[in-house]
């Protein structure tokens, strides 16, 4: 038990380094860029004075040091203040300036792009276990082929062209699916739609969409997994024993590649806050993803308070995610604490 | 590529293990069918382009408008369209027939939108852009990430640990984000690089980000390989004998760290061009007449901010099927040549 807390422990000083250096990193990075904060407060203007572009500068604070105000920044995160956003200030008065705040941008984007993520890899999974163990028992042969190459094909169809087609021909045209849109897990009266079962039925196509991309890299892993396996000498004496071919798989090949599985979602998890700038798209979510974008492509400039914070809250996710993944490979595999992850280097879906 | 680089590197025996790793390859059938479906793939985007360029009398970046209908539903394969440069429209803005007498052309594939460009020559130039990006991509990619990788294998310690936690931070950020980040901020600076006119604009600055963002992993594979070779006993031996460290890097590890980083480039060639397709479809890639896979799709999809509906009265089927159809060939050829490269260098290795 102390070893565990141990190896815990370690882990978080781990991710809280990485947290912090993210945000150094972002900060410093992002504030070299140049930037017109004044376009912000007065978006309609051509040509700013230069009072205006002191006044601006001063009214958002970014005439002041910029150690001060990464200070300020760190402060405020720590209370998980997200501080304001540039895009929509106005200006009310000589003094004032009425700003919208990012927290509760965040907290509306952020389940969403979770649904999105947590229940497109439990399908990822249940679609790749059975598919993997098929493919793995007999390598080479025509329905190892066939899966690799349906998997295949899964990946090479950009989520956004398939997200489009499934939205408008299941979604608008068919309707047997809502036509895109994001509905609350939790009920909430006088809303248009929430509840469990409105939030599955919007999530549906969204999950499929996220299933298909990632298909191929957990079908291979456990392929390779299982393959492995087939030939270890504890299968063979299992099979001696009269194991059934059913029994075989789900009680001595296939929990083999549960940690590797679960290796593998922690690393994911970054590169599927990624493709979900492409699902919320096409499917009309509102997420981290359409955020950033958002922050990254506004028509007035960047717009760096709201791009810290979606990174700081995309970093936030991953190193918790990573966190978990780590803790519940130590409970699983004891030998964890002295082990490094093994951490197999990404192949195909991991960089789209 | 990767077979050709093979066949060409020295041997030093009569079966050393390169001629070994040949003969395997030429053994395994499908990886003889991928290779070949990649070099069509190369050659069809690489003088494919300019030969039917040639033949059809017109180029990829041409605008044919009497190509699409009024419902801006371009037309199928194998049609003759007028090659008037604009539509001739009634007082009432009703569309009339293009003059009498002028020429037409052939659309070998149809055309790829409103604007009527020959949806064959952009799927040809198209892949050319595409491979470029592929190959740039994993070449600065190797020329960065290689040396990373040894230096932090190598010499251990500080430097390690520096890198390595660099690394890892940095990768387990949403890539895509930090190149859309990236192609924002740096397209002014980067885009009009075009090497003269070897590479059309844009190439250079999309293949520079993919692959500084993409050289960790070849940066932690050769760091996997340097930690276990650097204590071997023929580099104790070497280096006891007074071979100086870059002699050793150059001659002794650097032999060992190709297999791997073969096996990755096949790959990493694939997820480049998938990740400019991602990239078309934010906005940001290629700049606009010149075609690549990615922006094929993304004219008949929209982007990120716009995403467009498919209505069957303005969309074709082809639109979407050519370039998905490229790219599912050009990716299903790596990923196999990839897996038989690996299969050929180390047969014990199951899968």
């Amino acid at each position: 038990m102390t070893r565990l807390l141990t190896f815990f422990l370690r882990r978080l000083a781990a991710a809280v380094f990485t947290l912090i250096l993210m945000i150094t990193l972002t900060f410093v990075l992002f504030w070299a860029i140049p930037s017109d904060p004044a376009n912000f407060v007065y978006p309609a203007a051509q040509h700013l004075t230069d009072y205006q572009l002191a006044h601006a500068n001063h009214l958002l604070g970014t005439d002041r040091p910029l150690l001060e105000q990464y200070a300020s920044y760190l402060w405020h995160l720590l209370h998980f203040d997200f501080g304001t956003q540039w895009a929509g200030s106005q200006v009310t008065g000589e003094q004032q300036l009425v700003r919208l705040p990012i927290g509760p941008q965040l907290a509306s984007a952020v389940p969403q792009t979770l649904s999105i993520i947590i229940g497109g890899a439990l399908l990822v999974v249940l679609l790749a276990v059975p598919l993997g163990a098929i493919s793995g028992r007999r390598i080479g042969s025509v329905s190892d082929r066939t899966i690799s190459l349906v998997a295949l094909v899964g990946i090479c169809t950009h989520p956004m062209v398939v997200g489009l087609t499934l939205n408008t021909a299941l979604g608008q045209q068919l309707r047997w699916f809502p036509p895109g849109g994001y509905c609350p897990l939790i009920p909430t009266s006088g809303a248009y739609c929430s509840g469990p079962v409105d939030w599955a039925s919007h999530l549906l196509l969204p999950w499929i969409t996220f299933a298909l991309l990632f298909l191929a890299l957990y079908t291979r892993m456990i392929r390779a997994s299982v393959a492995e396996t087939m030939h270890a000498d504890y299968i063979r004496t299992a099979r001696a024993k009269g194991v059934g071919e059913t029994r075989l798989m789900t009680r001595h090949v296939l929990p083999n590649a549960g940690l590797r599985i679960l290796t593998m979602v922690g690393m994911e998890i970054g590169t599927a806050i990624g493709v979900c700038i492409f699902i919320e798209s096409a499917y009309g979510f509102q997420g981290l993803g359409r955020l950033s974008v958002t922050a990254l492509f506004g028509t007035v400039g960047l717009d760096l308070p709201l791009i810290l914070a979606v990174v700081f809250v995309i970093t936030l996710i991953v190193v918790i995610g990573n966190l978990l993944v780590d803790t519940l490979y130590a409970v699983i595999d004891p030998r964890a604490g002295q082990m490094l992850r093994e951490r197999e280097s990404k192949s195909l879906a991991g960089v789209i | 590529m990767t077979t050709a680089e093979i066949a060409a590197a020295p041997t030093a025996a009569p079966e050393g293990p390169w001629r070994l790793t040949l003969r395997r390859i030429r053994r395994d059938r499908w990886t003889l069918v991928a290779a070949c479906v990649f070099a069509f793939v190369v050659l069809c985007s690489f003088a494919g382009g300019p030969i039917a360029s040639a033949i059809v009398g017109h180029t990829s970046t041409d605008q044919f408008p009497y190509a699409a209908n009024e419902n801006f539903k371009p037309v199928g394969p194998w049609t003759r369209v007028s090659t008037a440069s604009y539509i001739r429209s009634d007082d009432y803005g009703d569309i009339l027939p293009p003059r009498k007498g002028t020429p037409k052309t052939l659309l070998v594939l149809g055309a790829d939108s409103v604007l009527g460009r020959d949806e064959l020559l952009r799927l040809l130039d198209g892949g050319r852009t595409s491979l470029e990006i592929g190959f740039f991509a994993v070449f600065v990619a190797l020329v960065v990430g290689v040396p990373l990788g040894m230096i932090s294998g190598y010499f251990g310690g500080f430097t390690d640990s520096v890198i390595s936690r660099l690394t890892e931070t940095i990768m387990s950020f949403p890539l895509i984000l930090f190149l859309l980040f990236a192609s924002v901020r740096l397209s002014n600076t980067l885009t009009p690089i075009g090497y003269g006119s070897v590479v059309p604009e844009g190439v250079a600055a999309v293949s520079l980000l993919i692959g500084l963002f993409t050289c960790f992993y070849p940066a932690r594979l050769v760091r996997a390989e340097m930690l276990t070779l650097k204590n071997a006993e023929y580099v104790e031996a070497a280096r006891m004998v007074g071979a100086s460290t870059p002699r050793i890097i150059r001659r002794h590890l650097l032999p060992h760290l190709v297999p791997g980083l073969l096996v990755w480039g096949a790959i990493a060639f694939a997820a480049a061009i998938l990740l400019e397709v991602g990239i078309s479809f934010v906005g940001v890639g290629v700049r606009a007449p010149t075609p690549t896979w990615g922006s094929m799709l993304s004219t008949t999809w929209g982007t990120v901010f716009s995403p467009r509906t498919y209505e069957a009265a303005s969309y074709t089927p082809w639109q979407t099927v050519l370039p998905t159809v490229a790219i599912l060939l050009t990716v299903v050829a790596l990923n196999q040549l990839s897996d038989g490269i690996r299969r050929a260098l180390e047969p014990w290795s199951s899968s």
